[in-house]
């Protein structure tokens, strides 16, 4: 029976399809100091993000605080829906 | 000690890195020896954006000036930056939310290069530039500001007709490197310099070919050729159909 996928699983998938890495993708592995991602990969990044998560990344939000690692992309998506979830 | 050896023809190819022990060393005898080995690219502008516009619209590019208080934050040496603009050169940097991100800089028809005696000729005045020093401030490195700065640079050259955008590489700036081949720049030749105090001896793989400068007004003249594949309208990339 197949399972369903956990987001941090969805966000490893992206990642090993997008740039062919196969080795251990820890969540806390720094994946711009890693060079597993760079500039150019980000933008195709928060663009699968924004889709698959159903959330309205901006572009102050894409820096490397926030996408270093696949637990502070987690972190962030959280954040977007907590704050989508609050009254206004 | 061995790892340390190896560690430039694992980074760069036997070649290369065989080039740049040869620097090191000359580096050790005296800073004023050196063996610059620098590569040339052309790089299209693409007609599409490489960011799409909600992204890219928290970016601002302006042009910079001489005389500009951003030039302070600039990291090149204040007689470069005057050396450029006396040649013409237009700075353009970026801003997000009136934060100085980064700047690109760009000359038409010919750069006189600081690093070497070189002046890059370009093949086609009217559609091609120069593009040099891109620098992005550390706290903007890897999150959009490259991407913008392109994304902004690439509006700028499309609008005076630009259809290439030339530049001379160290070959041992690998992410740099990496970074120009992603926005489609391909290599059409190579140079190497020889930097013996005031002398000067120039080997590249484009017209002339050989050069040997003794004193600051001899220059080599190096005349850029444009590849035949060039497209005339390059395709955009990274934001590609999503881009909205």
């Amino acid at each position: 029976m197949e399972t369903a996928m956990s987001e941090l699983q969805i966000l490893s998938q992206y990642i090993r399809d997008e740039t062919g890495y196969e080795g251990e993708l820890a969540a806390d592995l720094d994946l711009l100091e890693k060079h597993i991602l760079d500039s150019f990969n980000i933008v195709q990044w928060a663009m699968f993000i924004q889709a698959e998560f159903q959330i309205e990344l901006e572009a102050e939000e894409l820096v490397r605080d926030n996408l270093s690692s696949l637990s502070r992309v987690m972190a962030l998506i959280d954040s977007k829906r907590a704050a989508a979830a609050k009254p206004n | 000690m061995l790892a340390r050896l190896v560690s430039p023809f694992q980074e760069f190819g036997l070649f290369a890195g065989a080039i740049y022990c040869v620097d090191r060393i000359l580096q050790r005898l005296s800073p004023r020896l050196r063996l610059q080995f620098y590569e040339l690219l052309e790089q299209p502008i693409p007609e599409e954006p490489l960011l799409p516009p909600r992204f890219a619209g928290s970016f601002e590019l302006r042009e910079i000036r001489a005389g500009a208080p951003e030039l302070a934050r600039m990291p090149a040496r204040p007689e470069i930056k005057s050396s450029r603009f006396r040649q013409n050169a237009i700075c353009l940097a970026a801003f997000q939310k009136d934060e100085f991100v980064g700047h690109i800089w760009f000359c038409f028809r010919a750069y006189q290069e600081d690093e070497v005696r070189c002046t890059f000729l370009l093949p086609d005045a009217k559609h091609s530039a120069f593009d040099f020093d891109l620098y992005l401030f550390p706290e903007h490195r890897m999150g959009l500001g490259f991407v913008a700065i392109w994304n902004a640079a690439n509006e700028f050259l499309r609008d005076r007709g630009v259809r290439c955008s030339y530049s001379r590489l160290t070959r041992f700036n690998l992410p740099s490197r990496r970074a120009h081949l992603r926005l489609g720049a391909r290599c059409i030749g190579r140079m190497f310099v020889l930097q013996l105090a005031k002398l000067e001896c120039t080997l590249a793989t484009l017209p002339p070919y050989v050069h040997v400068s003794c004193g600051e007004r001899d220059r080599t003249q190096l005349k850029l050729r444009a590849s035949r594949s060039v497209p005339e309208s390059p395709r955009g990339s990274l934001a590609g159909q999503q881009a909205g």
